[in-house]
């Protein structure tokens, strides 16, 4: 297994290379400047040929990316343009609140879809399958700016509850998590269902309950875990959507995370931050999938990896 | 007795129904609660000391060193470090770390300033000429590529210390409005000493220093996380004579608008800036809450092309004019929360005189009349380029403008872009722009007029080298501006200005549409904040009622 993850690790080095010059080619050419951005309306043409010239931004595009590979490799990911802070500190900063709400929001998703998608498997055809599916609907459609809003209005303005927005403690984490875990948990309700649909379908599930045993049993001892597998699949590849910064509820909840620099650093064409975020996430992707197809292959004892 | 059928039906034994009880006892607590004088804590009492004031507002400082370049720096800023003159809300310039106002030459090119004494940085190291000089040669030294070198101090050729002091700007030639410069933060008074403790300021961005500043204001820094929060804590060293009260001022980030009205209204903030007008009605029936209203400097435009046709015929810039309803746009769009231009700069400004009182007037009639005459009877198509979620309501405002355009047969068609785009493309020379009408706006951060016309309206300021964006060029509109520039009896300069600004409106330039209100909401135990007009939310005399 060994030699498997050995080459899916040296097969992401490509990956991110590619993702590296596509970013760095793509937001050089979009209009914007971010000399002039950063020098403010109020600049003179000298001052913002001065800043570009003091960024290095008016070398040849061959050049500016050696350089910025050069640095890559040295762990070294530059400044941002924009306040000079080094970019491998501000995504320090930035990233670990995001895998905080992530998880979070990964773990309300799963405590609340993966049972209701086998209560509605189970009540299949029942008035309890098709109101989870509704509740799954409304979930999935429904803007997360307008849940977010929401919940701080009740839980927040009304009850007093929880605050508002900010990221220090356990409390603040409750709102966000909750109105990103909402979409997720649908979309894991529904692939739990399916998948578990199909599974008590099979043969052997009919050879357990001929032989006698408690529904509960064979639900929770021989359909489960084979059902679990693609909800793992779904599950994994939330993750990694999440991690990638859920920009609309960072900036509803003023949660500093990754989503929120990414966005900020496009509109202010930072191009180190941007070029910095995108590699890391990227990172982070390749790393997800190997990860959730090594656990596909713990889960499921026919599957081998060479 | 209670009777079991049902309420209403029984009488108890004073004749009072259960129903009837119930209608008094809710009448009595609605009269009540009606009738309680606005409940918000405690009417005018005497200062207290103490307490942290959390300010909401949608974007994080940049940098505070002099690198800064945008008002959320010069917000923060002003509350560690000090400027020689300061700039009052009714726009007068008072001295500040200075003793006095300043002494010119009678030729106007050296301006002797005498400095406060007793005065200490927070680093505890004192506060002198030589601190001063350091700090202005900084500026001044094009290697440090301070952005607003050439606006603020272009006419400055050095800094002389006098005596331990006193100062003396040499200046190139006579350049009245230099006074106003020295009230802007970019020139606040920094620690040399601190400065090179800290590393030094690197271009563009000021950093290290730029993350901790140290002055000699009435809070010192204390912590920033970025993009979240910048603390500052008491300084008891104050010099001045007010001193600061509350122990902390937090300045947060919540970019949001709705997000950051709720946190008000949840008490999680104590000032949110930037409300959104249509808030304002719900937020005015909450005694929590209190909603303030102060003018802003800035002015917001529509610009013409003025070099490319149609808009080289001065009737059809007329017409345009003519043809929008200001005041319905204020009124609607923006909630009141504006003001109709009636000059080219924003009042509060040293130098505004109302031009046309009431701003342009409407007239649809007009507006075809004029257009007719210029050959554009049939209508007209036209290209409007506008910002989006860059000034309050902006794209609202340029929908709104197109409506009523077409009721004088102009077809505008509308056009937006981010604003990291929208700058460079409206920043082309005029022999490459496609550009044709566009909406921008400029705030007179000086308080002076020279900030707010020279800067735009003189034909030596065309883009990309100045802000001249929509090419305007009057030899004596020029003329007037440069001359006012050297006058120093206030009451001549204003005429000046005002001449020049009778010219400038006539001419019609631009579409003039309003000045900007900033809308606050503050909840009722915030006394003393001042909301300045040239957009920073003040603390330095602030402090909460309990």
């Amino acid at each position: 297994m060994w030699r498997y993850v050995l080459k899916r690790v040296l097969l992401a080095l490509p990956v991110l290379l590619g993702v590296s010059v596509v970013v760095f080619v793509a937001i050089r050419l979009i209009p914007g400047d971010p000399a002039q951005i950063m020098a403010g309306q109020a600049a003179t043409e000298e001052v913002v040929r001065q800043i570009r010239q003091s960024l290095g931004l008016d070398q040849p595009l061959p050049v500016q990316y050696l350089y910025f590979l050069r640095n890559v490799v040295r762990g070294d990911l530059g400044r941002s343009l924009f306040n000079g802070a080094p970019v491998v500190e501000e995504l320090g900063q930035r990233f670990p609140r995001t895998v905080r709400l992530a998880l979070a929001s990964i773990v309300v998703a799963s405590l609340i879809g993966v049972p209701a998608g086998i209560l509605a498997a189970t009540r299949h055809l029942s008035w309890l399958d098709t109101l989870v599916m509704l509740v799954a609907l409304v979930g999935v459609s429904m803007p997360v700016f307008w849940l977010g809003l929401n919940l701080i209005l009740v839980f927040s303005v009304r009850l007093q509850w929880v605050p508002a927005f900010g990221y220090e403690t356990w409390r603040h984490l409750l709102l966000p998590s909750v109105t990103l875990g909402a979409a997720s948990a649908a979309i894991v309700a529904r692939m739990t269902r399916s998948s578990m649909l199909e599974v008590l379908g099979q043969d052997y599930i009919r050879t357990a309950r001929a032989k006698g045993l408690a529904e509960r049993v064979v639900v929770n001892r021989h359909a489960l875990r084979n059902a679990l597998i693609p909800v793992v699949t779904v599950l994994g590849l939330q993750l990694g959507t999440l991690l990638s910064g859920a920009v609309l509820t960072e900036t509803v909840f003023a949660w500093p995370g990754i989503g929120r620099l990414l966005v900020d650093a496009v509109l202010a064409r930072d191009y180190p931050i941007i070029q910095g975020a995108t590699l890391l996430i990227a990172a982070t992707f390749v790393a997800l999938n190997l990860a959730v197809d090594l656990l596909y292959g713990l889960l499921d004892p026919r599957i081998r990896y060479e | 007795m209670l009777n079991k059928s049902g309420a209403g039906e029984s009488t108890s034994k004073g004749g009072w129904s259960v129903r009837s009880l119930l209608l008094v006892s809710v009448a009595a607590v609605l009269a009540v609660a009606v009738g309680l004088p606005a409940a918000g804590g405690p009417a005018t009492s005497a200062p207290q000391a103490g307490g942290t004031l959390i300010i909401g507002r949608g974007v994080d400082s940049v940098t505070l060193s002099p690198y800064a370049s945008a008002s959320p720096d010069a917000e923060v800023i002003s509350h560690v470090a000090e400027t020689l003159y300061q700039l009052t809300p009714e726009g007068r310039i008072e001295p500040l770390l200075a003793e006095r106002l300043p002494q010119m030459s009678p030729d106007g090119r050296s301006m002797t300033i005498r400095l406060r004494r007793g005065i200490r940085f927070h680093d505890g190291t004192p506060f002198d000429a030589a601190a001063v000089k350091w700090n202005f040669d900084f500026i001044l030294n094009p290697e440090n590529r301070a952005p607003f070198r050439a606006i603020l101090l272009g006419e400055v050729t050095g800094v002389d210390v006098v005596d331990a002091y006193t100062v003396r700007l040499n200046l190139r030639r006579p350049f009245v409005p230099l006074l106003a410069h020295l009230t802007h933060d970019f020139l606040a008074i920094h620690s040399p000493t601190a400065v090179q403790r800290a590393g030094g300021m690197r271009p563009p961005t000021g950093e290290p220093y730029g993350r901790q500043p140290v002055g000699t204001g009435p809070f010192r820094f204390r912590e920033w996380v970025r993009g979240d929060r910048i603390v500052l804590e008491r300084n008891p060293d104050y010099w001045g004579p007010r001193k600061p009260l509350l122990d902390q001022v937090v300045f947060r980030a919540i970019p949001d608008d709705g997000a950051r009205v709720l946190a008000l209204e949840g008490g999680q903030i104590h000032v949110a800036v930037r409300v959104p007008p249509r808030e304002t009605t719900r937020l005015a029936l909450n005694r929590a809450l209190r909603i303030d209203r102060t003018s802003s400097v800035r002015t917001i435009y529509i610009a013409f092309n003025n070099q490319k046709p149609p808009f080289t015929d001065a009737r059809v810039r007329q017409a345009f004019n003519y043809a929008v309803n200001k005041r319905a746009i204020v009124q609607t769009v923006l909630g009141g929360a504006a003001r109709v231009s009636d000059a080219p700069i924003s009042p509060g400004i040293v130098g505004y005189a109302p031009i046309q009182p009431g701003g342009w007037p409407y007239d649809v009639d007009r507006a075809k009349r004029l257009l007719a005459e210029a050959g554009h009877g049939g209508g007209l198509n036209v290209t409007l380029l506008h910002p989006t979620g860059r000034y309050v309501q902006d794209a609202a405002v340029a929908a709104a403008v197109q409506a009523q355009l077409r009721a004088a047969g102009i077809n505008a068609r509308l056009q937006t872009m981010e604003w990291a785009a929208y700058l460079s493309f409206t920043n082309q020379p005029v022999d490459r722009t496609p550009v044709e009408m566009f909406m921008l706006g400029w705030g007179t951060v000086t308080g002076d007029a020279d900030y707010g016309l020279f800067s735009l309206f003189h034909s030596s300021q065309w883009a990309p080298a100045g802000f001249n964006r929509f090419f305007y060029r009057n030899p004596q509109v020029d003329q007037l501006l440069e001359e006012a520039r050297a006058i120093t009896d206030p009451a001549r300069r204003a005429a000046t200005y005002k001449q020049a600004m009778e010219l400038i409106w006539r001419d019609a330039p631009w579409l003039f549409l309003h000045s900007e209100s900033q809308v606050t909401g503050l909840r009722r135990e915030v006394q003393g904040l001042v909301v300045h007009p040239t957009e920073r939310v003040l603390a330095h005399t602030a402090w909460l009622a309990r």
